[in-house]
């Protein structure tokens, strides 16, 4: 990976090109279960984007002074730090959100993208971009969670945010239960993941034809 | 050889780096510990309210609720557990016993109302969970709660029963949260205990109406 991407590459391999989910799939255990309602999946993605973009911006702050023997544990350090406060934070201010959110505030200690994105990028890059990378890639992870979460609550629930869709929640739809249940996530995930990949190619491909 | 290159170093960074965010953590802590303890405590007594026949404003905010309880709530010691009696204008209304044991993630708080005949229950409601969301967590939503309005605990064996949504239910048992087994089971559990003990310890002491 190089040392000096621009801004624009940043953000575009953030959201698509290097997507965490359907291109690196990392964070795939949170994409699994917080996905079954689309409010979930609006506070995990909330919670992630600042920790990855903080907790990047930390790691790259320290990347001169830290040993390389103990980067993995600092890098630990800084992104529990944040989660610890972030939960704090919520708990004393936002009582109703930290509620709905506790459940997840182990899984974003280890979700994989924030280590990922801190080892990869931001242990060898300057502080603003690593800022960036890691809000981008908190972005990306973010739409390919709710495309999921869309799906499956519609499916499941009849229900977008906890709002009735007119055709899916009247009786004519009989509600796919299983689809807020825990197969719903394997199926909708491999379904999307499948679906981006292919457009993600073919973009490649017409590219790839125009320059021969 | 600068001090960047001693063995020791690494140690010392690691030491140094966890001083300083534990101590930002610790301070940010101290800091917001009154507002965080009187949200749970808001927690608490907005969970007893529902759970009690209290006609509640539309949407009451923490201060009004606060009034509301302190108005009509009162505590009392019945063998060394706290139950709570809600009176309306001096008149005693129902009870209200605090329930609480491990759940599938993590322990769960909740409170159960009783009528003043000790057995029919006036409604129920849970302030501390981590359930899985949409599953375990449906625990807190009016579905699975108002199926225990109106519910009497039963005389005898399990005082309420939680049973999958395929059987059939009587006047004390109420149907399971679908694909939430493990929760179910667990609130199962603890809720019966505490009945029980309501039941078999407090159901005939007098000291309750105070």
């Amino acid at each position: 990976m190089s040392g000096d991407k621009t801004i624009g590459q940043i953000i575009a391999d953030g959201l698509w090109s290097e997507n965490p989910v359907f291109y690196q799939i990392l964070g795939i255990c949170s994409a699994l279960a917080v996905t079954n309602l689309v409010l979930n999946t609006l506070v995990m993605s909330a919670a992630l984007i600042l920790t990855t973009a903080l907790s990047g911006f930390t790691v790259s702050l320290l990347r001169n002074v830290t040993p390389r023997r103990v980067r993995m544990m600092v890098q630990t350090l800084i992104i529990a730090f944040y989660v610890i406060l972030f939960d704090r934070v919520l708990a004393a201010y936002w009582p109703d959100m930290s509620r709905s959110l506790g459940p997840y505030v182990g899984l974003i200690i280890t979700n994989c993208i924030i280590m990922g994105r801190a080892e990869a990028f931001a242990g060898s890059n300057p502080p603003f971009a690593s800022l960036l990378d890691g809000f981008f890639s908190g972005v990306g992870y973010a739409f390919v969670l709710l495309s999921v979460s869309v799906v499956r609550e519609l499916l499941g629930m009849g229900t977008i945010l906890g709002f009735p869709v007119s055709f899916f929640s009247s009786a004519a739809w009989d509600r796919w239960v299983i689809m807020v249940m825990p197969p719903g996530a394997f199926f909708t995930l491999a379904v999307i993941v499948w679906m981006f990949r292919s457009i993600k190619k073919k973009g490649e491909d017409r590219q790839a034809g125009g320059k021969k | 050889m600068s001090i960047k290159d001693k063995t020791w170093f690494p140690i010392l960074f690691m030491f140094l780096a966890s001083v300083f965010f534990i101590a930002i953590l610790v301070v940010f802590g101290a800091f917001t510990q009154p507002r965080v303890q009187a949200n749970e405590r808001i927690a608490f007594e907005r969970a007893t309210l529902q759970a009690l026949p209290v006609e509640l404003p539309e949407k009451a905010n923490p201060a009004e609720l606060h009034e509301i309880f302190t108005e009509k709530i009162s505590d009392t010691v019945i063998a060394k557990d706290t139950i709570y009696l809600y009176k309306e204008a001096g008149e005693f209304v129902a009870y209200a016993l605090p329930v609480n044991g491990p759940g599938f993630w993590a322990p769960i708080e909740g409170v159960i109302g009783i009528a003043p005949d000790r057995r029919t229950v006036t409604g129920i409601s849970f302030y501390e969970q981590e359930e899985t969301p949409g599953l375990g967590g449906e625990i807190v939503n009016t579905p699975f709660r108002s199926q225990f309005e109106g519910k009497r605990l039963a005389e005898q064996g399990i005082p309420m029963e939680i049973r999958s949504v395929d059987k059939e239910l009587d006047e004390s048992s109420v149907h399971a949260v679908t694909g939430a087994t493990q929760t179910s089971t667990r609130v199962a559990k603890f809720l019966n205990q505490h009945l029980a003990r309501w039941r078999d310890s407090i159901w005939e002491s007098e000291d309750v109406r105070r």
